[in-house]
């Protein structure tokens, strides 16, 4: 496999959305969400800790802080709002099983901005099978009609 | 629990694209349980040895030469990446082992570098050698992790440990091997004039196995992989089968041979028992005797060398 093919699937696996259950006070839908991550610091990695956008998932769950940034289409948002937003933050890993591969967690804040406005946002996330499973619960209290959105979360690099 | 291992293995497997992928997932997800050892040595430490060697399980072995212990790609997990379940148990205590010289590693498959077991035997060794571009594929420990580029060594108290090359491929995940294109390695361990040479996970390539020999001339045992072997096409890449790993053991001129690497996960066409079979015919047609080519059950030690 050529480092251009291996990063060409790289890109690919990019584009597969994480489905979302969206849950407003009076809706319940769906929606998808990207991620990309244009740095990381590993605190649990043994060596080369600063990775950009392609991370390796021991480097990520085994203990880590991200940037990350998310392209967001949810549900449901108010006539006058577009159901597309952008999420940038910063996330803290943290390994449970196996320095994470098995079984790690996430804590998260960012702000997103949607064309209605901006806000904060709160994230906390379980993952498993060196992090291409997860499920992640995303607080926005000031998010009209999203306010609580749960995400399983598919990821590879 | 069933349908999400069946997605993951699929993730996993089909990334490469080899259609053996679908007959491994099934096999996989039908494997029975993981069988037991009867009784495993507690105490591997044998006074009588000059060189003794200790099968735990697929590339796992413990090595004694002299006072000196060393472990080779120490994997006591009863799952890998939590798809693929173990068929038959670790044969040794990883809480048993003695003090150790060093712990090799030869490459970042899941078979072969596992973070839960290296957390069993931090405490037992001060150092683990593995290929480049390996620790930055590792988590921290307390122990040192130092990596080896082909044909240098590490050598302490006497006991010199030297990576030589062969063929194979990197990475963990899948696509990373694209990228740690280095990342995998054979070892010698020599030491009071005894010198083995440890094949890790490997293809048949005669030119490496020539060079290791040309090197290392008087080799007292060599450890080699002999499954996955089927499909062969496929697996000829990366893997020798026990043909494969005779035609090894000749060109290298070791004295003897343990053969590694089969019967413990489904990572193949092949059947247990398919390999070690295949691999007693072959020695019967090449004239080799099985004190010659030693197969060892899991968890059994053999004094290959007597004081």
């Amino acid at each position: 496999m050529s480092p251009l093919f291996a990063a060409s699937i790289w890109g690919l696996t990019q584009l597969v959305p994480s489905p979302l259950l969206v849950t407003g006070k009076e809706h319940v839908g769906g929606g998808l969400r990207w991620q990309v991550t244009p740095l990381l610091y590993s605190f649990g990695i043994a060596a080369r800790p600063v990775r950009a956008f392609f991370v390796s998932p021991i480097a990520r769950h085994s203990g880590s802080v991200e940037l990350h940034a998310s392209p967001e289409w949810a549900c449901c948002a108010p006539a006058d709002a577009s159901s597309w937003l952008v999420r940038a933050g910063l996330r803290l890993y943290l390994p449970l099983l196996e320095h994470g591969e098995q079984l790690s967690w996430s804590l998260g804040g960012a702000y997103y901005r949607a064309a209605g406005g901006g806000g904060a946002s709160a994230d906390l996330g379980l993952y498993t099978f060196s992090g291409v499973l997860g499920l992640t619960v995303t607080v926005s209290p000031w998010l009209s009609r999203r306010e609580l959105i749960t995400a399983l979360n598919i990821r590879y690099f | 629990m069933r349908g999400m291992r069946f997605a993951l293995l699929a993730w996993l497997l089909v990334l490469p694209g080899c259609g053996f992928a679908w007959r491994a997932m099934k096999r996989n997800l039908a494997a029975p349980p993981e069988r037991k050892v009867a009784h495993k040595i507690q105490d591997p430490r044998r006074p009588d040895a000059r060189l003794a060697a200790l099968w735990v399980g697929h590339a796992t072995v413990l090595l004694q030469l002299d006072d000196r212990f060393v472990l080779t790609d120490p994997v006591f997990s009863h799952t890998l990446a939590q798809v693929s379940p173990r068929l038959v148990e670790p044969g040794f205590e990883p809480e048993n082992l003695p003090p150790l010289a060093a712990v090799v590693v030869s490459h970042m498959h899941f078979d072969h570098l596992s973070f839960s077991s290296l957390d069993r035997i931090e405490p037992r060794t001060a150092i683990v050698l593995v290929p480049p571009g390996v620790r930055a594929s590792m988590p921290r420990y307390d122990f040192e992790i130092r990596e080896l580029a082909p044909w240098t060594a590490y050598e302490q108290g006497g006991l010199r440990i030297t990576a030589v090359p062969v063929q194979h491929v990197g990475g963990r995940y899948g696509i990373d091997a694209a990228f740690e294109t280095r990342a995998f390695t054979g070892y010698v361990f020599e030491y009071r004039g005894l010198s083995v040479y440890f094949g890790g996970d490997a293809a048949y390539a005669p030119r490496a196995f020539r060079a290791a020999h040309a090197r290392f001339p008087n080799l007292s045992l060599a450890i080699l992989p002999i499954c996955p072997n089927q499909p062969r096409e496929y697996m000829s890449h990366t893997h020798e089968g026990p043909s494969q790993a005779l035609d090894a053991f000749l060109l290298l001129g070791a004295a003897r041979m343990i053969p590694i690497h089969f019967d413990t996960y489904i990572n193949s066409d092949d059947a247990p028992g398919a390999c070690p079979a295949e691999l007693r015919r072959q020695m019967q047609a090449r004239g080799l005797s099985a004190e010659q080519v030693i197969t060892l059950g899991f968890g059994e030690q053999r004094v290959l060398i007597e004081k």
